[in-house]
């Protein structure tokens, strides 16, 4: 047993060392003489990035073509499961990340988050014939969200505003799972980011629906990247692009293409809500 | 569930074959090389191949991947998807079919290996032409049920990025909410792959010779 | 960039009760799975050629499908049959059945190593069929179907953390939520590794031990 846990000690500080020394070099310089920028996402997070008839395809794959466009690089993508998407990014695999994730005070602590680039208020996703008609509905009755998500944790401080609180809060690994356990009948409801269950009730009318208004606080999803000196050049380039392109209106028409609105959303999020 | 959601999970199954077979075949080779590092008598060799499989039998095989993707590229290894993947399965596989191995190794008689040295066979020979054949014959549907369980596992390396039949199944519930028909018929592509490998390995069990008598 | 295990540790108490959770349904699934094996690998043997035909469809099925989509369809598709099971039934239910398809094989290949003349022996003498297996069959086999029963309780153990999947709050559940509520991923990843690892080495020292002991009676 000693010598295994030698090995593991030698795994961790190997661990240590990578993160210590990895890419000293500017990004932004090392991504233009490359000329590609690569960018890590999941496939599974629609409408941002998902496969439709094969293809990967979502507001991601937009953005980030007119981001490649206005650097004059090519984007290369490197989709994997969640799970290890930000290892990669730290591990150096990709400059960075797609996702999105919602932006808040921890994640701040040790990533970059770009310019927002949609609202991640959280909402609540219900059956098509759920009596669920407003937020506060869901007093009394078992609820559920993303295991370890900003949503889940803004469902729990609405619900202890509520009386009776709900009876449950399921916690599922993705929010995939979650969406079919509402189908089954075991939720009544699901907290999740508007963007995202607008989507779900579109592409499935006939099971799901969307209960508004939000009920958490304003909250904002952005691209994490490296946190490190060396790369806030790359990310104050994204971050440009982006300004520009909420300037110009090209990402307005994004907005409306993928979620049929557009949302109002600062230049930056320099103190989260959450 | 469509025709072409179908045929998108066919597609992705042929990556599943692919990593799987050739992760098999290097496993049981690497496999077959830790057997003769532990029987070797070298107290190092031993120990060596001792904890390479307690590590790869004891640390998920999820976690085994991402270490080789992440933390190789810190010594200068960059793998791509594919050869990480393939990679780790076999690494993993190896760990398991050593231990399958292990009971073969011991079921080989000893008047046999006792009979090659007489015929003049060095240990080497020995191990090469008579006790590792049987061994492997002895623990064939050991073998097989490894390889079943391979092709099952291998949904595991969509982590680094490779899209097989489970993440096919994944990305296609995610983007069309209609989990359960994708599901089922990604365990029906499974069950058909699976049973195609144990009839074949019927059959060529049929075909080996028999094994010695005790 | 940080390497901050103490985020992780931190929550001590939320992981043990995960482990907690993963060692519970691993121990009581390996059980009712060995159990249920054996009950299958019998009748197999015993049952007559239409059992034995009969019994060979649920353990095909059951190992030729990834218990990941035998989970999902027995948890997200058992509400449309009428099947409601809370997350740590489906999963202990899920887990011994697909555990319970492999250990059979196991059994069965172990009944086939018994020389039928020993069989036959024990029926010459007396015996009944139940003390044939108890007395007869189960010793002889036992050192055969050991190390295999070993390694497929170590499957069993890494495919808990699949549970996660319908919710119950086992170790890697619970793990990978503090991991991505922190954004600690790389931290989580390695303690996950630890402890199973540990976990499985504990197993296989028990299975050794076992081992040893079975050996010493069979000389005897």
């Amino acid at each position: 047993m000693r010598k295994h846990l030698l090995a593991a000690l030698t795994g961790a500080a190997l661990l240590v060392g990578t993160t210590l020394t990895a890419q000293a070099q500017d990004a932004l310089e090392r991504v233009m003489a490359a000329g590609t920028l690569k960018v890590g996402t999941e496939t599974a997070f629609a409408p941002f990035d998902f496969i439709d008839a094969g293809k990967h395809t979502g507001l991601n794959t937009d953005i980030y073509a007119e981001i490649g466009k206005d650097m004059g690089v090519e984007i290369e993508w490197i989709t994997l499961d969640w799970t290890g998407v930000l290892p990669g990014l730290e591990a150096g695999r990709f400059d960075v990340v797609a996702g999105p994730a919602t932006i808040t005070k921890e994640r701040m602590q040790r990533y970059r988050f770009s310019s927002p680039i949609a609202e991640a208020t959280v909402a609540l996703l219900v059956g098509a014939d759920s009596a669920v008609a407003a937020p506060s509905d869901i007093a009394g009755k078992p609820v559920g969200s993303g295991t370890g998500t900003a949503q889940l944790a803004q469902l729990q401080a609405y619900g202890a505003t509520l009386d009776p609180a709900p009876t449950e809060y399921r916690e599922y690994v993705s929010f995939n799972e979650s969406y079919a356990d509402l189908a089954a009948g075991r939720i009544e409801a699901v907290a999740n980011s508007l963007p995202n269950i607008a989507f779900v009730a579109s592409q499935r009318p006939e099971v799901f629906k969307v209960v508004t208004p939000a009920f958490g606080t304003p909250t904002y999803f952005g691209f994490p990247g490296r946190i490190e000196p060396e790369f806030s050049s790359l990310m104050d380039k994204i971050d440009e692009i982006l300004l520009a392109m909420k300037a110009d209106g090209r990402m307005a028409v994004l907005q409306e293409k993928w979620f049929g609105t557009t949302f109002d959303m600062p230049d930056y999020v320099t103190d989260p809500s959450i | 569930m469509t025709w072409s959601l179908f045929q998108l999970l066919l597609q992705a199954s042929l990556m599943t074959i692919f990593v799987s077979a050739i992760s098999i075949c290097a496993g049981l080779a690497i496999a077959v090389v830790l057997s003769a590092l532990r029987m070797s008598g070298n107290r190092l060799a031993y120990a060596g191949a001792g904890l390479f499989i307690s590590f790869f039998r004891g640390v998920p095989l999820l976690v085994q991947l991402l270490l080789i993707f992440n933390l190789l590229p810190v010594i200068g290894i960059t793998l791509p998807s594919l050869a990480t993947a393939i990679i780790g399965l076999s690494l993993c596989t190896a760990a398991y079919q050593a231990e399958n191995l292990r009971g073969g190794f011991e079921g080989v008689p000893i008047g046999l290996i006792e009979s090659a040295e007489m015929a003049g066979f060095s240990r080497m020979q020995a191990f090469v032409y008579i006790r590792t054949p049987i061994a492997l014959r002895l623990t064939f549907p050991a073998l097989v049920n490894e390889a079943i369980l391979i092709l099952k596992s291998s949904s595991l390396v969509s982590v680094v990025g490779l899209v097989e039949l489970t993440k096919m199944a994944q990305n296609l519930s995610a983007s069309t909410y209609q989990p359960l028909p994708i599901f089922a018929s990604a365990g029906l592509i499974y069950l058909v792959i699976n049973l195609i490998v144990a009839l074949a390995a019927r059959r060529a069990e049929a075909a080996l010779p028999g094994l010695p008598a005790k | 960039m940080s390497f901050d295990f103490a985020v992780i540790l931190a929550k001590g108490p939320q992981i043990l009760a995960g482990l907690g959770v993963t060692i519970l349904i691993w121990v009581v699934g390996t059980a009712l799975a060995v159990a249920l094996g054996f009950v299958v690998a019998t009748a197999r043997r015993f049952g007559g050629p239409l059992v034995n035909a009969v019994l060979a469809v649920p353990v095909e099925v059951l190992r030729g499908t990834p218990f990941l989509v035998q989970i999902f369809l027995l948890y997200f598709g058992g509400p449309y049959i009428g099947l409601r099971l809370d997350p740590v039934t489906a999963g202990l239910l899920g887990l011994s059945v697909y555990g319970a398809a492999y250990y059979s094989e196991i059994f069965r290949a172990g009944y086939q190593s018994v020389p039928p003349g020993h069989v036959e022996a024990a029926e010459c003498v007396g015996l009944s069929r139940g003390q044939t297996i108890l007395f007869i069959l189960l010793p002889e086999m036992a050192l055969l179907v050991l190390p295999p029963s070993l390694n497929m309780s170590v499957i069993l153990l890494k495919d808990t953390a699949l549970l996660s999947l319908i919710t119950v709050p086992e170790m890697t559940m619970t793990v990978s939520a503090i991991g991505s509520q922190q954004y600690a991923f790389v931290e989580s990843i390695v303690v996950l590794a630890l402890v199973y690892w540990g976990l499985v080495e504990l197993a296989n020292w028990l299975g050794r031990f076992t081992e040893r002991k079975i050996s010493k009676l069979s000389v005897t």
